[in-house]
C-alpha cells in the first residue's frame, strides 16, 4: 500500500491508518521480540521483555484485527481492554499502561493531528507513571517521557506534518533510550539499553514504517490472531496454542561444518521456539534434521546458515489449507461475540482447573508456580490455584483474572512469586470489583512459600497481609541458572554458559562448575542467624545429586537444618532458601 | 462458714506432693500403654512415658473412672461440706462431662468447673479456688468466679512434629491439613474448646517470636495490659527442650515480669504433641478482692 492510497491528508491519522499503524507496530515487535529478549541485564535464560511485551500487545492486536467497525472509539477500547487484560511482566503492563492512557484520549476524537497526538502521550506517561509504586528512571517509563516531551515541543511548535511530527519523536525516543544506561549502573555495566524503552520503540518504528507507506506486511498479523483451529495442540501456555499461529510448515536439514555441541543445539531450539512451534530437532555429528511451523521461514533459515550448509527445504503454506475456515470465523463479526469465543477458548487450563464447585471460602490463595514440585508444595500450603509460570512464560493479567474469577472467596491473596509478575497481579487486583484481592509482592517461589507460612487463619485481610508480607522479610532467596551471554554485573565477569547464583537481585556466586556455583551460592546467603536452608532442585537435576549436594551443604553448616525439596522447575538447577 | 474443698487431675501439672502439700486431692489421668494400665504420676512417670511412647507403643488416654472419682469425693466430704473440682478442659477430654453427671447425685455438694483450662492454666484455677475458698467463698460462688473468667488466659505451644498430633485426631481439620511436604512447626492456641492451629513457622526463632506477639496481643487487647500487676507469665513444654534457653529469652522479651516455669507439660497433652514442644501462656490474675 501506498501513503497516497491511506492517507490523503498528510496532517491527520484516521482510526483505519491508526488500526493499521498499530497493527504493524505489534508486528514490528513481534519479529524482533528475541532480540530485545537478549537485552536483560541479568543474562538469564528466562530473561523475556520481548516476549512479554509481544504478548502483550498481541492480546490487543487479537482485537483490533478482527474489528468490523472502524470507528475510533471501537478501536480505543480493543487497544485499551486488549492490552490490560493480557499485559504480561513488568514492562508489559507499562505498555498497556501506555496504550490506555493515548487511547483514553484519542477515544474522543475521530482523527488524529499533531497537538492530539501530544496530548494523547502526555496522558499516556501521566498514566503509566501511576501504575508503578516507584517509578525509576533509564526504564522504558523515561522512554516514554521522552518521546511524549518531544511530541509536546513540536506541537507547541507549530508542527503539523504527522511524517516529520512522527519522526522527530521517534528519532527522540531513540536518543532517550541511548541515554538510559547513563540513568541506570546496571545497564551500563551490562551493556545493554533499556529493554523495554527498546520494545517501545520498535512498536512506534513499526508504525511509523507503515504510516510511510513502506512495505509492511499486517496480514500475517491478521490471520495469526484469528481463532480458527482451536485445540490442535496441546501445548500448555494457552494463548498462542489455540490459534493458527505460524503460517509456514518448514523443513531442511543442516550439513553441519562442525558437530552440534549442546549448547548450540538448545541455543538454537531457543531460538526457533522464539519465531514458531511444532519444533523438531534431530542432531548426529555431521547433519541436524529441523522442522518448524513458522511466520518467517526465512529467520530460521538464516539462523541455520550459521552452523552449516543446508539442504532437502521444503516450506508450505499450511494457512491456504484453513482459509475457509478463517473467513466463516471472521463473518461473526461482533465483537463481543469474539471476545468470548477468545476467552473461553484461550485461556482454559483444564490441568488446573479446581473442582467445578469450589465452596465458599473466606481466604482463597493464588500462586503462580513453576515446575510440578512446586505446584505440589504450594498446594500443600493452601494454595486453591495454582497458575503455572511454564518455562519463560509470565502469566498474564488476563490469566490472574481467570483465576480469580474460579474461585468463591471474599478474600483472594495473590502470591506472584516473581518480580516481573506482581505488576500484572496488581493490574488483575484493580480490574477485580467483586472480591477484595490482596497482593502480597513476593518477588522469589521462596518468599511466597514464607507469605503463605505467615498466613494466620482468622485474621482479618488487613492483619494477614500485613503478616504475610512481613514473612517475606524472614527469607533469604537464591536460584541458579546459566548466563546466555557474556556480561558484567555486580563487578563479577559472567561468561555465556556460566552457571550463575542469584540472590535478590544480585549476583552471588558465578562459575563453570554447578555445584560449586550453588554452595558459594548458599556461603553467601547464610548468616548466624540461618536456622533452615531448604533447597529445590529442578527438572534437569537428579535426586542422587541433589542428594550428595545436601551433604555437603550439611558439613559446610553445621548449625543448620537442611531440607530438599523437588521443584521440578525448568531452567533454575536449584532454587534454595535461608530462613 | 462452709467448709470447700478443692479437686483437680494430674493434667494441671500438680503432682501428688504437691497436692498434699496444698491441700488438695488431685486425681491422675489413667493411661493404657500396650493395653496395661498406668496412672500418671502414681506409676507412670515422664521418662518411662516417653520410652513407650518412642518405642511406638499404643497409647490411650482415658478417663479417670466414675469409681474413683466417686470414692475421691466421697473421701473428701467426710471433712469438707462441699467441693470444687476443676478436671481438665471439657474440649479435650469427656472426663469433665462424666463428672457433670456424676455430680448430679450429690446434692449440690460438689461444683464441676468447665472453664475449658488445661496445664499450667488449670493449675492456676486451682490455686484461685484456694484462695477464695479461704477468703470464704462457698463452692457455688467460687464456680461462677471461675466461669466468668473462664477465657482470661491462653497458651500458644511450638510443636516439633504433627506426628503425634495427627494420631490422636485432638485437632481442628484446618491444623491437620498443614505441613504435608515442607517440614513446618505449628504454632497452636489452647484457648476454650480445642487445641486448634494459630501459626506457622518454619524456625525455632520465628515461632518463638510468633508467640511472644500473640500474648503481647492477648494480653493487650483482651486482657486488660501487658502490666506485671495484671499478667502471669508461664514457660512450658514437654520433654526434650532446651527450657532453660527458652526461659532465658522469655525472660529478655518480657523483662518486668516474673516468669515461672511450669513443670513439664502432663501427659494427656504431651501424648498428642510429642517431645520438644516448647510453650508459653499468660493468664490474667484474679482480682480476689474484687470478687
Amino acid at each position: 500500500m501506498t501513503k497516497e492510497e491511506t492517507n490523503v491528508s498528510n496532517k491527520t491519522i484516521d482510526s483505519i491508518m491508526l488500526s493499521k499503524m498499530f497493527l504493524a507496530g505489534a508486528k514490528n515487535l513481534d519479529s524482533k521480540k528475541e532480540w530485545i529478549n537478549e537485552l536483560n541485564v541479568f543474562p538469564v535464560p528466562d530473561g523475556d521483555t520481548g516476549t512479554n511485551m509481544t504478548m502483550t500487545i498481541m492480546s490487543a492486536a487479537k482485537e483490533v484485527a478482527t474489528l468490523t467497525s472502524d470507528d475510533m472509539e471501537t478501536l480505543c477500547k480493543s487497544i485499551s481492554s486488549g492490552s490490560l487484560r493480557g499485559a504480561r511482566g513488568n514492562s508489559g503492563v507499562i505498555l498497556s499502561q501506555l496504550l490506555r492512557g493515548f487511547t483514553k484520549v484519542i477515544k474522543e476524537t475521530n482523527e488524529l493531528d499533531v497537538k492530539i497526538i501530544a496530548d494523547a502521550c502526555e496522558k499516556a506517561v501521566e498514566t503509566a507513571y501511576k501504575a508503578v509504586m516507584k517509578p525509576k528512571e533509564g526504564t522504558i517509563l523515561t522512554v516514554a517521557k521522552g518521546v511524549s516531551t518531544k511530541a509536546r515541543e513540536l506541537a507547541d511548535a507549530g508542527e503539523e506534518d504527522i511524517s516529520k511530527f512522527l519522526e522527530e519523536v521517534i528519532d527522540y525516543g531513540n536518543k532517550t533510550l541511548e541515554k538510559t544506561p547513563e540513568m541506570l549502573p546496571v545497564l551500563k555495566q551490562a551493556g545493554v539499553v533499556d529493554s523495554g524503552g527498546q520494545g517501545l520503540m520498535v512498536v512506534l518504528q513499526g508504525a511509523y514504517d507503515l504510516y510511510l507507506g513502506k512495505d509492511v506486511d499486517i496480514t500475517v498479523m491478521e490471520s495469526t490472531v484469528t481463532p480458527g483451529v482451536s485445540k490442535v495442540d496441546s501445548y500448555k501456555e494457552s494463548i498462542d496454542s489455540e490459534d493458527i499461529k505460524f503460517g509456514y510448515c518448514t523443513e531442511f536439514i543442516i550439513m553441519l561444518d562442525k558437530a552440534f555441541n549442546i549448547k548450540q543445539e538448545l541455543d538454537f531450539k531457543a531460538y526457533l521456539e522464539s519465531i514458531g512451534d511444532s519444533i523438531v530437532v534431530v542432531a548426529d555429528d555431521e547433519i541436524v534434521k529441523v522442522h518448524v511451523h513458522t511466520n518467517d521461514p526465512g529467520m530460521a533459515i538464516q539462523k541455520a546458515l550459521m552452523y552449516g550448509s543446508l539442504s532437502n527445504m521444503k516450506i508450505d503454506n499450511m494457512r491456504l489449507e484453513h482459509r475457509e475456515n478463517l473467513v466463516r470465523h471472521n463473518e461473526k463479526g461482533e465483537l463481543e461475540v469474539k471476545d468470548d469465543v477468545e476467552i473461553s477458548a484461550v485461556y482454559k487450563q483444564p490441568e488446573e482447573t479446581p473442582e467445578p464447585v469450589m465452596e465458599h471460602k473466606d481466604d482463597a490463595f493464588i500462586a503462580i508456580s513453576v515446575g510440578s514440585g512446586m505446584d505440589e508444595i504450594f498446594k500443600s500450603l493452601g494454595v486453591d490455584y495454582v497458575i503455572s509460570g511454564g518455562q519463560t512464560m509470565n502469566p498474564s493479567t488476563e490469566d490472574i483474572i481467570n483465576a480469580i474469577e474460579k474461585l468463591n472467596a471474599d478474600n483472594i491473596f495473590v502470591l506472584p512469586n516473581n518480580k516481573n509478575i506482581i505488576l500484572a497481579a496488581n493490574q488483575a487486583r484493580d480490574l477485580t470489583s467483586d472480591k477484595n484481592i490482596v497482593v502480597i509482592p513476593t518477588k522469589t517461589i521462596p518468599q511466597g512459600i514464607s507469605a503463605l507460612i505467615g498466613y494466620v487463619p482468622g485474621s482479618s485481610a488487613e492483619e494477614n497481609e500485613k503478616m504475610m508480607t512481613e514473612s517475606i522479610e524472614c527469607v533469604k532467596s537464591g536460584e541458579v541458572t546459566y548466563a546466555v551471554r557474556d556480561t558484567m554485573i555486580d563487578d563479577k565477569e559472567i561468561k555465556s554458559g556460566d552457571y550463575m547464583g542469584i540472590g535478590d537481585g544480585k549476583i552471588l556466586s558465578v562459575g563453570a562448575k554447578l555445584e560449586n556455583v550453588v554452595l558459594d551460592m548458599i556461603d553467601n546467603m547464610v548468616d548466624d542467624s540461618t536456622e533452615l536452608i531448604s533447597i529445590y532442585y529442578g527438572e534437569d537435576i537428579d535426586e542422587s545429586k541433589a542428594q550428595s549436594l545436601v551433604k555437603k551443604v550439611t558439613k559446610r553448616h553445621k548449625g543448620c537444618e537442611v531440607e530438599l525439596q523437588y521443584g521440578g522447575q525448568p531452567i533454575y538447577y536449584y532454587i534454595v532458601s535461608a530462613e | 462458714m462452709k467448709k470447700v474443698a478443692v479437686m483437680t487431675d494430674s493434667n494441671s501439672g500438680i503432682s501428688q506432693e504437691d497436692a498434699a502439700k496444698l491441700g488438695i486431692t488431685v486425681i491422675p489421668m489413667p493411661f493404657t500403654i500396650d493395653n496395661v494400665d498406668y496412672y500418671e504420676g502414681v506409676n507412670l512417670t515422664q521418662e518411662e512415658f516417653y520410652k513407650l511412647l518412642d518405642a511406638g507403643g499404643d497409647v490411650l488416654t482415658s478417663q479417670p473412672s466414675p469409681d474413683s472419682i466417686m470414692d475421691a469425693w466421697d473421701n473428701v466430704l467426710k471433712t469438707y461440706d462441699e467441693i470444687v473440682y476443676i478436671p481438665m478442659s471439657s474440649g479435650l477430654s469427656g472426663s469433665c462431662q462424666t463428672a457433670y453427671m456424676l455430680a448430679s447425685d450429690y446434692d449440690g455438694k460438689v461444683f464441676v468447673v468447665d472453664n475449658q483450662r488445661i496445664s499450667v492454666t488449670q493449675r492456676q484455677s486451682v490455686i484461685d479456688a484456694l484462695e477464695l475458698a479461704k477468703r470464704g467463698k462457698s463452692g457455688s460462688e467460687i464456680h461462677d468466679i471461675l466461669i466468668e473468667d473462664k477465657f482470661s488466659s491462653s497458651i500458644y505451644i511450638m510443636l516439633d512434629t504433627l506426628k503425634y498430633l495427627k494420631k490422636g485426631g485432638r485437632i481442628t481439620p484446618a491444623a491437620a491439613a498443614l505441613g504435608e511436604l515442607l517440614k513446618i512447626k505449628p504454632v497452636l492456641q489452647i484457648q476454650g474448646e480445642k487445641l486448634d492451629a494459630f501459626a506457622k513457622a518454619r524456625t525455632l526463632s520465628s515461632g518463638k517470636s510468633i508467640m511472644f506477639n500473640a500474648v503481647r496481643d492477648d494480653a493487650n487487647k483482651r486482657f486488660g495490659g501487658l502490666d506485671p500487676n495484671n499478667i502471669m507469665i508461664y514457660v512450658a513444654y514437654t520433654a526434650g527442650t532446651d527450657v532453660e534457653a527458652f526461659e532465658k529469652e522469655v525472660k529478655e522479651e518480657f523483662p518486668e515480669f516474673e516468669i515461672t516455669r511450669s513443670e513439664p507439660l502432663s501427659l494427656s497433652i504431651s501424648c498428642h504433641i510429642g517431645r520438644g514442644a516448647v510453650g508459653f501462656a499468660c493468664i490474667k490474675k484474679l482480682r480476689y478482692d474484687e470478687c
